[in-house]
């Protein structure tokens, strides 16, 4: 790809042990200043964006009150972590946060791998490029959309699919939007709706670039479909999965706010609260700033935690992991 | 990895930190808001932003005598906004303040804004006009805004009139007619489909889980005896869900919803549908405020332009079984117009700001605000407001002006209670109108006040929000008979272990140090 820009060889004495030679950084400087030169903007970016707003956490650790300012504004050391660990709320958000993070692993995460293989083996391409199309156009929709079409199809007198199971099922009439019961599988089905289809792209783009005379060598040591699958198509997607694991490990725990925040309601608010949604109505609904800073952060850390470990367990198992 | 590309890193990080440090510099002392002629303001909205060009706009601050420049927010969004606003370092000189919410109350006690206690009554057209509304939305006595007036009695329920005439029924006086009511509305097939697909009470999802929230919940457990928010038992002051009325009320309201006299979907339906299913005649019963009529007349010309007028009937609060009536007041007030310590800096400017809004105040401004302009969109005719020019785009213009934007800086003229009231459009509203009055006087002698408006207690400030939904929750699980009583009388002792306690033993104290009453 980016061959033409590479520059020569560096003439050092490389060690297979320690990668590439060291270079006097000056000399590396000038060698590649176009390419440093262009990682500018980027880090410019996070460091503006991510790292220098990293200054506001200061006030998990404080009584801030916005007129007083950071520096004005008391210091409280870990009371809020406190409060937020002892206080009534911390063991529902913490569950509440886990299963729903569990529950998208085993359902959410599959999904689009066996759309992708499912799509992968159909082999009229007009169909399968149909098909794609159609099942990532969900996620275009905002979750404002899809919550309202879902209340919509569980409307308790003339929602379609609460018709069906009345009609299907029997029973008396219920409003399942408002029931703690169906609230978990009511936020995976969303999800699956929404998402399974766009990421079918990633699995379908490692698919294409599995080299065919594979398949082909192996028709020819008498492989059949399910072998090919198994010894082909699967090793060969493989690092993606692993790599997409990881980086969807580390957001496990966004819940996705908009969704859950749509479909809470005082029936559910039990199952329902996550770090997420608390974190905004503690935080911008009622004003308690640095209370939900707290929370966030707590949030932010497990967040960190889950990536290394997913990595740590990728490589346990053998696999690359991503650093 | 080496370090060569580490110390690589460091040396454009800091060159990237450099940059912004030099860009935000330039930008250093622009937070001067206070110039000269100007006056700033957040203002909630409920349609669409006008404009500062508007003949409004123009009337306003010609009225003002400076020019304003208006951060108009969606009504939805303003408690967020405002939150985050108060967090910024631009806040304006004058904040529509919605409520005492915490962020507020925090920023108010650390010195944000103004206060106005003993500051008003210089001006003539600020002096509150009732002391009891301006003590309500005082924090523990001191004033920090020129409170917006509400009516101090709204509650009232509405019915579906042509149901009861065809039931021969009449509107309820009691509780226990109200529950025949709801149920002959479900039961006895009021729309005459032959289907028995209605249902009585129609109750939405409250939007918020505050528990004091002028709630149907609310207003039914004072019907029951039960104390508006805080009582007197015994001499000390207690929550409305510590006393015995409150259990009973929700065992009616309980029952009701047991044997479908209430909306299914009573606890997802969202509140801005709330009239839906009184229109489309699936359900027959609102218990909420007496302005509703006039939002329901209009919905019901729409689809019926001929006999709307047969269609709605309204009761005001009801007695309860053995025949005493406890009526749900409002707070007499909603939210009040604050100024910001931060852009408005000295006494001076202070009282150049309240000038300002002073001149909002006399009748001319106040006229402006919730009427409009007479004489393009409004003429006078035996002391009403009757409509002009309609189908002029400009008039138009000038009514969702008025209607949705600036009659929120209206501070003793408001919806429903303008200089003039709008003339009704036929004899049933014109009726409706007189009834309201009425009921107004008669409820108002049974009104059960909540003593604990004035006061905030520090407790509450900072943890109301994980204490509210305790209870709130509680009762619609309850409701939904999804918990029983014991469980719900379980959620009021962790509402009490969580923090209630103190914040029942603060608001004994504040309400001691203000003397009582």
């Amino acid at each position: 790809m980016a061959t033409d820009l590479a520059p020569p060889p560096v003439k050092a004495v490389p060690d297979p042990e320690r990668g590439p030679a060291r270079v006097p950084i000056r000399t590396a400087l000038l060698r590649y200043r176009w390419l440093y030169l262009m990682l500018v903007p980027g880090l410019a970016y996070f460091v503006v964006f991510k790292y220098l707003p990293m200054y506001g956490l200061t006030i998990a650790f404080q009584d801030f009150v916005p007129f007083l300012g950071y520096s004005g504004s008391e210091w409280v050391g870990f009371k809020h972590f406190e409060e937020l660990f002892t206080g009534p709320d911390f063991g529902r958000l913490l569950s509440n946060t886990l299963i729903l993070a569990l529950l998208t692993v085993i359902f959410v995460f599959p999904a689009p791998i066996i759309v992708a293989l499912m799509l992968n083996e159909l082999r009229v391409s007009v169909l399968k490029r149909s098909i794609q199309s159609l099942i990532y156009i969900p996620h275009f929709l905002s979750w404002t959309i899809v919550a309202s079409l879902t209340y919509l199809l569980f409307a308790v007198d003339f929602g379609v699919i609460a018709n069906f199971i009345h009609e299907v099922f029997g029973g008396p009439r219920t409003d399942y939007v408002a029931q703690a019961d169906w609230f978990r599988p009511i936020i995976i089905m969303q999800t699956l709706w929404k998402s399974t289809g766009w990421g079918t792209i990633i699995y379908l783009a490692a698919l294409a670039s599995v080299d065919p005379n594979l398949y082909e060598a192996a028709r020819m040591d008498g492989a059949g479909r399910r072998r090919q699958f198994w010894h082909i198509t699967l090793p060969a997607i493989r690092p993606t999965i692993v790599v997409m694991a990881i980086l969807t490990s580390g957001n496990l725990l966004d819940a996705s706010f908009e969704q859950i925040w749509l479909m809470t309601n005082s029936l559910n608010r039990s199952v329902a609260d996550v770090f997420d949604s608390y974190v905004y109505y503690i935080g911008i609904t009622q004003g308690a700033f640095s209370y939900s800073t707290a929370v966030g952060l707590f949030k932010g850390l497990a967040g960190v935690v889950l990536i290394f470990g997913s990595n740590w367990l990728a490589k346990r198992l053998g696999q690359r992991g991503l650093f | 990895m080496n370090t060569t590309p580490r110390r690589l890193l460091a040396g454009t990080v800091a060159l990237a930190t450099a940059l912004l440090a030099s860009a935000c510099g330039s930008d250093d002392g622009g937070g001067g808001q206070s110039a000269g002629n100007e006056l700033t303001m957040m203002v909630p909205l409920f349609g669409t932003a006008p404009d500062p060009g508007g003949e409004v706009h123009k009337a306003v601050e010609k009225v003002v005598g400076k020019k304003l420049k208006i951060t108009w927010v969606p009504n939805a969004e303003y408690q967020d906004k405002t939150n985050v606003t108060l967090a910024s370092d631009t806040i304006p000189q004058v904040m529509v303040i919605q409520g005492k919410i915490p962020s507020f109350v925090q920023a108010a006690q650390a010195g944000a804004f103004w206060e106005l206690t003993d500051k008003l009554d210089k001006y003539p057209n600020l002096k509150a006009k009732s002391e009891q509304a301006e003590r309500n939305a005082s924090i523990n006595g001191k004033v920090y805004g020129i409170y917006r007036v509400r009516p101090l009695l709204r509650s009232a329920v509405l019915y579906r009139k042509d149901w009861l005439d065809k039931l021969d029924l009449k509107v309820p006086e009691t509780v226990d007619e109200l529950y025949e009511v709801a149920k002959a509305f479900t039961e006895k097939d009021p729309d005459g489909n032959g289907k028995k697909d209605t249902y009585g009470l129609i109750i939405p999802k409250w939007p918020t889980p505050v528990f004091c929230s002028s709630s149907p919940y609310n207003v039914v457990e004072t019907w029951f005896g039960a104390p508006n928010c805080y009582g007197d038992r015994g001499g000390k002051l207690v929550p409305t869900f510590d006393t015995e009325e409150f259990y009973t009320a929700n065992r009616w309201l309980k029952k009701m919803v047991g044997e479908g006299l209430v909306n299914p979907d009573f606890a997802t339906l969202d509140s801005g549908k709330w009239n839906d299913p009184f229109v489309q005649g699936k359900g027959g019963i609102i218990i909420d405020v007496n302005v509703r009529a006039t939002q329901m007349y209009g919905l019901l010309k729409e689809q019926d332009p001929e006999k709307y007028g047969d269609k709605l009937a309204m009761g005001g609060n009801l007695k309860r079984s053995d025949g005493q009536k406890f009526s749900y007041p409002f707070d007499g007030y909603n939210g009040f117009l604050a100024v910001s310590k931060q852009s408005v800096r000295t006494e001076a400017e202070l009282d150049e700001v309240l000038k300002a809004l002073d001149r909002l105040a006399t009748e001319e401004g106040q006229t402006l605000l919730a009427n409009g302009i007479e004489g393009r969109n409004f003429k006078l005719e035996n002391g009403f407001d009757v409509p002009i020019g309609d189908d002029d785009p400009a008039v138009k213009t000038i009514n969702n002006d008025v209607d949705f934007a600036f009659i929120q800086l209206g501070t003793w003229a408001t919806i429903g209670m303008g200089v003039y009231d709008a003339m009704p459009a036929s004899e049933a509203e014109q009726e409706n109108l007189k009834l309201r009055k009425e009921l107004v006087e008669l409820d108002l002698q049974t009104a059960v006040n909540n003593p604990t408006l004035p006061i905030v207690s520090p407790t509450y400030v900072s943890k109301g929000a994980t204490l509210d939904p305790i209870v709130s929750d509680a009762r619609v699980k309850y409701l939904a008979g999804e918990i029983t009583e014991e469980q719900l009388r379980a959620e009021v002792e962790r509402w009490h272990e969580s923090g209630g306690d103190q914040v029942i033993a603060e608001i004994n104290d504040l309400h001691a140090k203000l003397g009582g009453s």
